[in-house]
């Protein structure tokens, strides 16, 4: 029987479910033996929302914007070497844009066959839930989506892996 | 990001002295200085007035959400303001501003900040929102409100 996992496609935002998803997606990689890819996606609508609903002025959302890059960097920097103590190479991709589309295309170009992300974020009404980009990207993702709970259990599990 | 963790009943304040924009600032710049002594009201109270400079945070339906970056503070810290006379704040409709959300962050806390104020953003649109806050009586009854909004509970 083929491997059903050959490509597994973690989406980070930078929360902290976003680092258990990691270990989750680390540790299926190496059990499946399949190729890792991590992806991060700059909000570039939700700065546009802001601006638009005059909560930021344009040099602002721009400050902003530099900014979530480099904190996406800084993310998928700590997560390539959280695979690296792991002994898994993987690859890294910084997007911008609308997050559940640019996640979305992600998934077909690379050809993932798992795409991996954390909780999803809280909803302050059903209307919302539909805004929600962890829900959107489940929505959205042509491939199979896993949504990862349950942090002390996995944080145990990765820490010990060899 | 869970919103109402970065607000203290501290940080509340409910009858707002405050008459004009400036005095808005200074008060809840004040307000988290006291709260948190390691803090520099003045240079919060600086980044924020150099921020509305560039533009008035004062929206529509009486809220008004200044910001800055600031590294003053250690983390994203929100201050709540509640006016219930009305405080002139060049909002975008020209009436007077009553909700007063001061979110302060450090450089470094971009994505936090930007989501907090997102969801402030949100919060203001919901029914009863804004009524509800004006008619709280005391800050925690504030924190309470917000807290069950925020985990769907109302």
């Amino acid at each position: 029987m083929s491997n059903p996992m050959r490509k597994i496609l973690l989406y980070v935002d930078g929360s902290e479910s976003s680092i258990t998803a990691a270990q989750m997606a680390i540790a299926m990689a190496k059990s499946y033996g399949a190729m890792m890819k991590v992806i991060y996606v700059v909000n570039e609508n939700l700065l546009n929302e802001l601006l638009k609903a005059r909560v930021f002025v344009q040099v602002e959302k721009m400050d902003y914007e530099r900014d979530l890059e480099e904190d996406g960097r800084r993310y998928l920097n700590y997560i390539s070497k959280l695979a690296d103590r792991k002994g898994l190479k993987i690859e890294t991709v910084l997007r911008k844009g609308v997050v559940h589309e640019e996640v979305a295309r992600e998934v077909d170009e690379y050809g993932a066959d798992l795409l991996v992300q954390g909780e999803l974020g809280e909803v302050l009404s059903l209307r919302d839930s539909f805004y929600e980009e962890g829900e959107r990207i489940l929505r959205k993702a042509s491939c199979c989506v896993m949504v990862v709970r349950g942090r002390d259990k996995i944080e145990k599990m990765f820490e010990a892996m060899e | 990001m869970m919103l109402t963790d970065h607000i203290r009943p501290e940080n509340i304040r409910i009858d707002l002295d405050a008459e004009n924009k400036t005095e808005v600032i200074e008060e809840l710049a004040e307000v988290l200085g006291e709260s948190s002594p390691d803090y520099d009201a003045d240079a919060i109270y600086e980044a924020v007035m150099a921020r509305e400079r560039d533009g008035s945070t004062g929206l529509e339906l009486g809220v008004a959400i200044p910001h800055a970056k600031c590294d003053a503070v250690s983390e994203l810290s929100v201050v709540v303001g509640i006016s219930k006379d009305g405080v002139d704040f060049d909002s975008q409709d020209g009436k007077p501003s009553h909700l007063f959300f001061m979110l302060i962050a450090p450089k470094t806390e971009s994505g936090p900040h930007v989501q907090a104020i997102a969801k402030i953003v949100k919060m203001i649109k919901l029914d009863n929102f804004r009524s509800r806050l004006l008619k709280a009586r005391d800050p925690q009854e504030v924190l309470d409100y917000m807290k069950k909004i925020e985990e769907g509970e109302i």
